[in-house]
Formats: C-alpha cells, sequence, structure tokens
C-alpha cells in the first residue's frame, strides 16, 4: 500500500463520470486501445502476498492495477449460540468497502450481493467436515475500487483461506470478462465495466478443473460463451500458479 | 426443509438416473404450467403462474421518474421477490431474506442485460420521455406465495407474463417547457401503450442430481442436488444471463453441455408460455 503512487501505470486514467459517451464509442471500434495499454487478453499485472494482518489466523493482500483488496480469516471459532449443531463447517463471509474505495465517495456496490457470490464461490472449495461445530470468518475490504472487484475478492480470499491453514481442496482462483461490441476484454478495469454490453465471471479450481461459480449478464452467442470461458479458464489456471508461487514464497522466506 | 428418508433419496436419484422422475416426468419434461394474467387490479400489469405446487405472482408497477445521470436516455427497471412465510415457514421475519436477495439478484442478471442495456428483456430507451428529466421507472415485485422448487424459472415466467399483461398509460409533455424546468407532463388515464415482450428470456434452471440434470426441480429433488445452474435464453437462442447455485464444482464441459441443452428446451417453454399466455389474456377479456 506505500508504494501506491509508484504502482500505478503511467498511461492509466481514473475513470472521469462526465466524458461518459465519447468513450463507448472508442471501446466498440475496430482499433480501440484499452484505457491502461494492455492487449484485449492481457491482465492486469498482480501483487499478491499472505500474512498483511497480524491478529487474523490468515489474510492476504492483493493488488491488480488499482482494485486493492485486504481479506482476513478467522477461526475456525465456536458457531454462535444460536445456532443449530452441524456436523459440517460454516463460513461466513462478508465484503465491504472503504468510503474512499470508489471515486464518489460512499458510492459502492452492493455489498450484501457480493457477500453472498464470494459465500457461493468458496464454499465448495473448503473441505467443511474438517472443522465440525465450528464457524470460519472471512472479511473481505476493498480499499480501492478499480474494477473486477468480485474475481479480485475471491482469489485473494482463497489466499488467505489457504494462509489460515483451512483445509481446501484447492485454490479458487477468479477472472472476469467484458464483452464490449465484437470485442472481449480480459480483467476489465471500471471505466470497460460501465460501458460492457455483457460480462462474464468464472471462478475456478484449476488443478480440479472444476468450476466452482459463473455468472454471466448480457447477451451472449453460444461460439462466443465458449470462447470466453476458455480465455477465462486458461487465465484462472495461470492466476492459480502465481497464488500458489506466493504461498511457497511466504513458507520459504524467514519471518521479520 | 424437506426431510427425506435414506429410501426416499436413493428413490430419487435412482428414478433421475434411468430417466423417470417420482411423478413420472422425464429428466426434461416441465410440469404442466398454468398462467393467470391481471390477477392484481392496482398494478399496471400482473400475472400469476402455477408449476405444480409452486405457485408465484408478479406485479408490475409504472412509475414516473427522473433518470440516472449516468444514463439520461434511459429509464430503469428494478425487480424484487419477496417470499412469503405463507410459502414455508423457514421464511418467516429474516428467514426468507436470504432466498428473496438470491432470487432477486438472478432475474436482475437473468432479465436487465448488460451495463449498455445490450441483451435486456425489456428495451430502456423506450421507457424515456424527456430525456435526462423524465423516464418511467419499472417496478417489478415478485411474491412467492407456495414453493415447491424451481421457483426460479417460474418466477421469470411470471414477469414474462405480467410484462406481456402490462399498460403503460401514455404520456403528452407540454411543448413550452424551457430547458432547466422539470417539463409537465399529462398522463392520460385512456390511452395505454404495450409493452413489446418478444424480447422477455426465459429461465431454464438445470438441476444437477448424481451424474445428470433435470430441469423443472420438485423441492424433494432439489433437496438432492449438487448444483444448479440458471440459464437465460431468449427467442433467438441467445444467452442473457446465468446463475449457478450449489457449492459443488462443475466441469466446464458440462456447463457448456447444460447451456446447449438450455437452449433446446427454452424453445419449446417459450412456445409454451406464449400460448399459455395468449390464452389467459384471451380468458381475461371475455
Amino acid at each position: 500500500m506505500a508504494g501506491k503512487i509508484s504502482n500505478t501505470p503511467a498511461t492509466y486514467m481514473p475513470s472521469p463520470t462526465s466524458q461518459n459517451k465519447k468513450m463507448s464509442s472508442i471501446f466498440t471500434g475496430s482499433d480501440w486501445v484499452r484505457p491502461d495499454g494492455r492487449g484485449p487478453h492481457q491482465c492486469r499485472p498482480s501483487f499478491l502476498r499472505t500474512g498483511a494482518v497480524n491478529y487474523a489466523s490468515g489474510s492476504a493482500y492483493a493488488e491488480f492495477g488499482n482494485t486493492k483488496v485486504i481479506v482476513s480469516v478467522f477461526g475456525p471459532r465456536e458457531s454462535k449460540k444460536a445456532m443449530m449443531y452441524s456436523d459440517m463447517g460454516r463460513l461466513n463471509c462478508n465484503v465491504s468497502y472503504t468510503s474512499f474505495a470508489t471515486p464518489i465517495r460512499g458510492q459502492a456496490s452492493e455489498s450484501k450481493d457480493l457477500s453472498s457470490m464470494l459465500h457461493k464461490a468458496l464454499e465448495g472449495a473448503i473441505i467443511l467436515e474438517s472443522f465440525p461445530k465450528t464457524t470460519v470468518d472471512v472479511f473481505a475490504l476493498v480499499l480501492e475500487s478499480g474494477g473486477s472487484e468480485l474475481p479480485v475478492i475471491i482469489s485473494c480470499a482463497s489466499l488467505a483461506l489457504a494462509d489460515a491453514g483451512i483445509m481446501l481442496y484447492d485454490m479458487v482462483a477468479s477472472v472476469s470478462m467484458s464483452c464490449l461490441g465484437k470485442n472481449l476484454v480480459i480483467d476489465p478495469v471500471s471505466e470497460e465495466e460501465s460501458y460492457q454490453d455483457g460480462g462474464l465471471m468464472i471462478t475456478c479450481m484449476p488443478s480440479r478443473n472444476e468450476v466452482t461459480q459463473m455468472t454471466v449478464t448480457g447477451e451472449w452467442s453460444t461460439p462466443k460463451i465458449h470462447e470466453a470461458m476458455q480465455l477465462c479458464l486458461d487465465a484462472c489456471s495461470k492466476l492459480g500458479k502465481i497464488m500458489r508461487s506466493c504461498l511457497k514464497e511466504a513458507v520459504t522466506l524467514p519471518q521479520e | 426443509m424437506v426431510g427425506l428418508s435414506l429410501g426416499e433419496k436413493n428413490f430419487i436419484k435412482g428414478g433421475i438416473a434411468q430417466d423417470i422422475r417420482t411423478d413420472g416426468r422425464k429428466r426434461l419434461t416441465y410440469r404442466p404450467i398454468f398462467v393467470e394474467t391481471g390477477v392484481i387490479p392496482q398494478a399496471s400489469g400482473s400475472a400469476r403462474v402455477k408449476m405444480g405446487a409452486t405457485d408465484v405472482i408478479a406485479s408490475v408497477k409504472a412509475e414516473l421518474g427522473k433518470p440516472n445521470a449516468s444514463h439520461p436516455d434511459k429509464g430503469k427497471v428494478s425487480i424484487y421477490v419477496d417470499c412469503s412465510p405463507t410459502a414455508e415457514p423457514t421464511f418467516e421475519g429474516r428467514g426468507g431474506e436470504e432466498l428473496s436477495m438470491e432470487l432477486s439478484t438472478a432475474l436482475q442478471r437473468c432479465l436487465l442485460g448488460g451495463k449498455s442495456g445490450a441483451g435486456a428483456g425489456i428495451n430502456l430507451s423506450s421507457l424515456s420521455i424527456v430525456e435526462g428529466k423524465v423516464c418511467w421507472d419499472i417496478y417489478i415485485d415478485g411474491l412467492v406465495v407456495s414453493s415447491d422448487g424451481n421457483l426460479l424459472d417460474a418466477l421469470g415466467a411470471a414477469i414474462k407474463a405480467a410484462l406481456s399483461n402490462t399498460a403503460v398509460p401514455k404520456v403528452q409533455v407540454a411543448a413550452n417547457a424551457s430547458l432547466d424546468e422539470q417539463p409537465e407532463v399529462d398522463v392520460s388515464d385512456e390511452e395505454f401503450l404495450q409493452f413489446d415482450t418478444t424480447g422477455v428470456p426465459v429461465i431454464i434452471t438445470l438441476t444437477k442430481v448424481g451424474k445428470h440434470y433435470i430441469v423443472d426441480a420438485t423441492a424433494e429433488e432439489e433437496s438432492q442436488m449438487s448444483s444448479a445452474v440458471s440459464i437465460s435464453v431468449n427467442r433467438q437462442g441467445r444467452i442473457c444471463g446465468l446463475t449457478k447455485r450449489g457449492g459443488a464444482g462443475l466441469d466446464p464441459s458440462i456447463i457448456l453441455d447444460m447451456i446447449s441443452v438450455a437452449k433446446h428446451v427454452s424453445e419449446q417453454l417459450i412456445n409454451k408460455l406464449d400460448s399459455e399466455i395468449a390464452a389467459a389474456e384471451a380468458c381475461e377479456e371475455e
């Protein structure tokens, strides 16, 4: 977080809300350039670190371009008294935005919806039988919203779960994609997201080749869905490798 | 919640594996659909859809409102679902909230299209009256009266029926209004306009039980599911939205397979639904 300014690519323009009409024509044209100068199938540079919060059982910090997320995992700890007995563990997810995360203060998207999406994406990957009667809390905080928050939150949360030593079938990697006119762009920034004709998000467990969650909005033809899914799955498996190496790094490097 | 014995569970799973379900249907057969339109006189349009013991009501209300600053040339549509405790005792108090929210977001995702408005069931630009000043706000409310599985498909069908039942009053705008003033609008109470609902997609939920997947699952069958994928398909056979429920992961090739099955099933469902809606409208006029 310290290198906030140096991390920002020089070509990136923070999304101004005023000049919207003009932009949309650039996006749908054939010789368009993405706002941060990436190729259409190029993901943003990512930065991942575990152990962002000392007090938590496990935590992770993720930075994808301008999207910055911190996730801490607490537990497994005793479920609340009101909960009924369960021989399976419970997962509790909560996503919140800082009030300064968006260009206009406090104008964050529905975080309740994001919380349930995070829950659905992760529950398939966690071996809930391994901690009966207890609850694992996953708290995500979006420090800065720069587009594709949900995939970043999900990837970061699975890293934090692994850091906390929660038993997982596999890491969960997530990538989203926007459809702008005829173009498919991977890992969209918020500017691109606001003009998208359709969006697709996949969360998957790369080594098991299983999709834990998938959402599609907007109108898609079948070949396009095939293409987008393939691109996303490919990106997910690459992201999975990065996440793995991040975990290994945390173990091999001596703790400060 | 559904309480099933081990024998019953095996019976359901075994039946689905052999393509004959407990009520005699095949895996890709819907229960009979009953549509009734104009059930709520207070609303601009309404419909009630019954699929077996699943019973839902959708109402559409149109109100004059102000368009969003980011989309001055578009109207607004919002979808909410309420799960009544009359359907299931667990819906009482805040119990139904989680399900209500899940259904609302799934419907919004499936029916409202992308951010730019592409693939939306309702053309948002047609809701604009004076650009940047006045537009129609469409409130779609779903109510679950009785629940026996497959709520999302039933709600989707009810909303489609309610929209084709909807009559929005014709609006006259006073021509002499100056630029920065709020223009005067005169809402006609005699002339009404109908929505073009040909673009409204249908939602098909494929519930995976064991190795196979079924359409229109009952509550008992849903309790045995590993995961479910809801796909909304419009008349052109294009995918307008997709959501997944249930924790278990799916192989990507299965999802693609489900999409092609949903496209196939959607043709029959759209035709069936259209004829039911037409019959209900004719019945109402009599």
